[in-house]
């Protein structure tokens, strides 16, 4: 590979490249000898892996999440929606973003069933989640596209459907996970996004509520994400 | 001044307030336990360093590619990449870039890279206010302070001097409770975020092979920062590649266990191009400015391996040195030991000092996730820097290492020495004698004089000792 065989793209950022390229080939003169690429070794991931594939993992993935600070509800499938409910009333929220998305376990169905409940009981509900709504909601529910069972991590990407700010801003998220969702180790995560034939512009693996420790070591939760983090798993 | 009486000034410095000592020590023995309670509990620790060492150093000697690579996928994506040689060149493009788009409020999420090149200043010059939004780094930008560790900023502050800074600073009603001064940080920065049109980030991570950054965070300021504004600039080091996304999770699984414990940051986001098309949220326009200041030379010479870096911390919190210290004895953005090898090789002259002011006792390398062999590195440019060392110094040195080659000359020492020093200090040689009074006095200030035992160990070996199983 040679950076004259990349010809500059016709884009704005093209201007910002020379001085890049120009560093890139002295750097290659100066200090890399021009010699056959030597490729990583592969990764031994089967050697490195935390967590196998066969091992029960809802119970490690209920554990995790715990570990980390996640107030996990383990529900029948049936039951979800009344334990979203009831989390949100003891909470006594008033607002509650609910964002739907096909590929997660808080499809449009069930998202219109909760917005349906939740208004019928006088809780405004908005599907919104731009800038003033975001700010004023006192909870969001949210579907995750994966969650790991190795860490207790829930996986939320950007998308026409999912806010960036959706798992971030309103104080208390809520995130419907299926068991079926569950991946057993970090490394099956990984691998699973590398076969994404395009990365979401923002991928964000969230493992338990936002945290501080910055004064004197005290642990605070809530800095600026959300301080509680709660899990609906419900088996399927 | 001489950088050597400038170290020295600093030292005493720090030990000045003891309640800043003990808040260090405090703090950075818990990280220490937490550290190593999460590595016991990992499977293939020892596997995961020796593969993470691995990665990063190959990263490193096949540069070049990777970062074209990079920029190659990042620009597809609709990021714009630049490419700044130093310090004043980074600052240039990044306010150039928020001049020209008539940005006025940045917020900044932690990042070593800014603070390097000294962002801040540049972007206050250039109109543009800039605002810190971890927490940490918000006490220091209040209270004027400057960081003491990579990690955790304000490790040399207790909840009282926090407490006062934001009653003093923010107008609020005087609170010691970490909760509560966290909240009312929380709603002071919540009204900047809604407000800002420009973020500010470093990167973990940037991966080669799809044009990725990667950000681990724990507050979620991170998130808000490449979340909020309309623009995202991203200051990445030259030396962050890392070349597939499989690649990753190697590091990660080490990378917030080595830094406070857990089992991963409470965010690890991934950043691949600028919001898309049909996006609900998310900056229009990503920035990606490449920063080389001083590390194309590192690459080149005998240190590279220091830039496997992965600024994790632990280093700093294991070393005795650091712990006594504090991270502002160090006078550089890198303290520690990781600072110890950085600082000279960034900065030269004014930091050269900072590798002797070491015991070498080890404990940086076998914390260090990535293996830095940071004793070893020490040790090297201490060497490099011989020649400048008081001629006294390096008489001795030379006399010592001239001796320490011979066995014979050990062995006489060494019995001279026993005769010298009896163990009831009334031998010709002990505190009080006139030699310690001059030119010997600074070593015995602050320690004992040494008290040989009976036997040498060469005696008791001979003796039998070795037998005993
Ligand atoms: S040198 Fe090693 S231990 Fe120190 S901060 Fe860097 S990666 Fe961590």
């Amino acid at each position: 590979m040679s950076a004259e065989s990349h010809p500059a793209p016709a884009r704005p950022g093209a201007a910002a490249l020379s001085p890049l390229r120009d560093f890139l080939q002295r750097l290659r003169r100066e200090t890399y000898r021009a010699g056959p690429h030597v490729p990583l070794p592969a990764s031994p991931t089967h050697l490195l892996r935390e967590v196998a594939p066969a091992e029960n993992l809802v119970s490690r993935f209920q554990t995790s999440a715990a570990m980390v600070g996640c107030r996990v509800h383990r529900v029948r499938r049936d039951e979800w929606l009344a334990t979203v409910r009831g989390i949100l009333r003891e909470r006594s929220a008033r607002t509650v973003l609910v964002e739907p998305h096909a590929e997660t376990a808080l499809t449009a169905e069930r998202a219109a069933q909760l917005s349906e409940a939740l208004e019928a009981e006088g809780v405004a509900t908005s599907a919104q989640c731009v800038d003033e709504s975001l700010f004023a909601a006192d909870a969001s529910v949210t579907g995750v596209i994966s969650a790991l069972a190795e860490t207790g991590t829930l996986v939320c990407v950007s998308s026409a459907a999912s806010a960036r700010g959706a798992s971030l801003i309103p104080p208390v998220h809520i995130a419907l996970v299926s068991s079926s969702q569950l991946v057993a180790d970090l490394f099956d995560f990984f691998e699973r996004l590398g076969a994404w034939a395009e990365l979401p512009a923002n991928v964000n693996l969230i493992t338990g509520p936002s945290k501080t420790a910055d004064i004197e070591g005290v642990l605070v939760t809530g800095v600026h994400g959300p301080g509680e983090v709660h899990i609906v798993l419900t088996a399927d | 001044m001489n950088p050597t009486s400038g170290l020295r000034a600093r030292l005493a410095e720090a030990h000045r307030d003891q309640r800043v000592v003990d808040a260090v020590h405090l703090a950075t023995w818990r990280k220490v336990e937490a550290r190593a309670d999460a590595m016991a509990g990992l499977r293939h620790y020892a596997a995961l360093r020796d593969r993470a060492a691995q990665i990063r150093q190959h990263t490193l000697d096949h540069l070049p590619q990777y970062l074209e690579q990079f920029v190659e996928r990042a620009t597809a994506l609709g990021a714009t990449v630049h490419f700044a040689a130093n310090a004043d060149a980074a600052c240039a493009t990044v306010c150039d870039i928020a001049v020209s788009r008539g940005l006025k409020l940045a917020v900044k999420s932690k990042s070593m890279t800014t603070e390097e090149v000294h962002l801040n200043d540049a972007l206050l010059a250039a109109g543009v206010r800039v605002v810190e939004t971890d927490l940490g780094e918000f006490i220091v930008q209040i209270d004027r302070d400057r960081p003491s560790h990579i990690i955790t900023p304000i490790i040399h502050k207790d909840r009282r001097q926090v407490a006062r800074a934001m009653a003093r600073e923010l107008g609020c009603p005087y609170t010691e409770d970490p909760a509560e001064m966290t909240r009312i940080a929380r709603q002071h920065l919540r009204d900047i975020f809604r407000r800002c049109d420009l973020g500010i980030t470093g990167a973990n991570f940037a991966v080669a092979e799809t044009g990725t950054l990667c950000l681990v965070t724990n507050e979620g300021n991170g998130r808000m920062t490449v979340t909020r504004p309309r623009v995202h600039v991203a200051l990445v080091g030259i030396e962050k590649i890392i070349p597939r996304l499989i690649d990753l999770p190697v590091i990660l699984k080490l990378l917030a266990r080595s830094s406070t414990g857990q089992p991963l940051g409470a965010y690890t986001t991934l950043i691949t191009g600028p919001r898309r098309e049909g996006d609900v949220d998310g900056p229009e326009e990503l920035h990606i400015v490449l920063l080389d200041n001083g590390r194309s030379r590192i690459l080149s010479g005998p240190f590279r391996e220091v830039l496997r870096c992965v600024r994790c911390g632990a280093c700093l919190n294991a070393c005795p040195v650091y712990r006594n210290v504090g991270g502002h004895a160090y006078n550089s953005v890198y303290p520690g030991p990781i600072g110890s090898v950085l600082s000279p090789l960034l900065y030269g002259r004014p930091a050269e000092e900072l590798p002797r002011a070491s015991s070498l006792c080890g404990l940086c390398y076998q914390v260090c996730p990535v293996k830095i062999d940071i004793p070893r590195l020490l040790v090297q440019l201490r060497t490099a820097t011989r020649a400048r060392q008081p001629r006294g110094k390096r008489l001795l040195m030379r006399a010592w290492a001239w001796a320490m080659d011979r066995p014979w000359l050990y062995r006489l020492a060494q019995r001279l020495m026993r005769r010298l020093l009896p163990d009831d200090g009334t031998g010709w040689i002990n505190r009080d004698n006139h030699l310690f009074r001059r030119p010997l006095r600074a070593w015995t200030a602050q320690r004992d004089l040494l008290r040989p035992p009976p036997q040498s160990f060469r005696e008791l070996w001979k003796g039998g000792l070795g037998d005993e199983r």
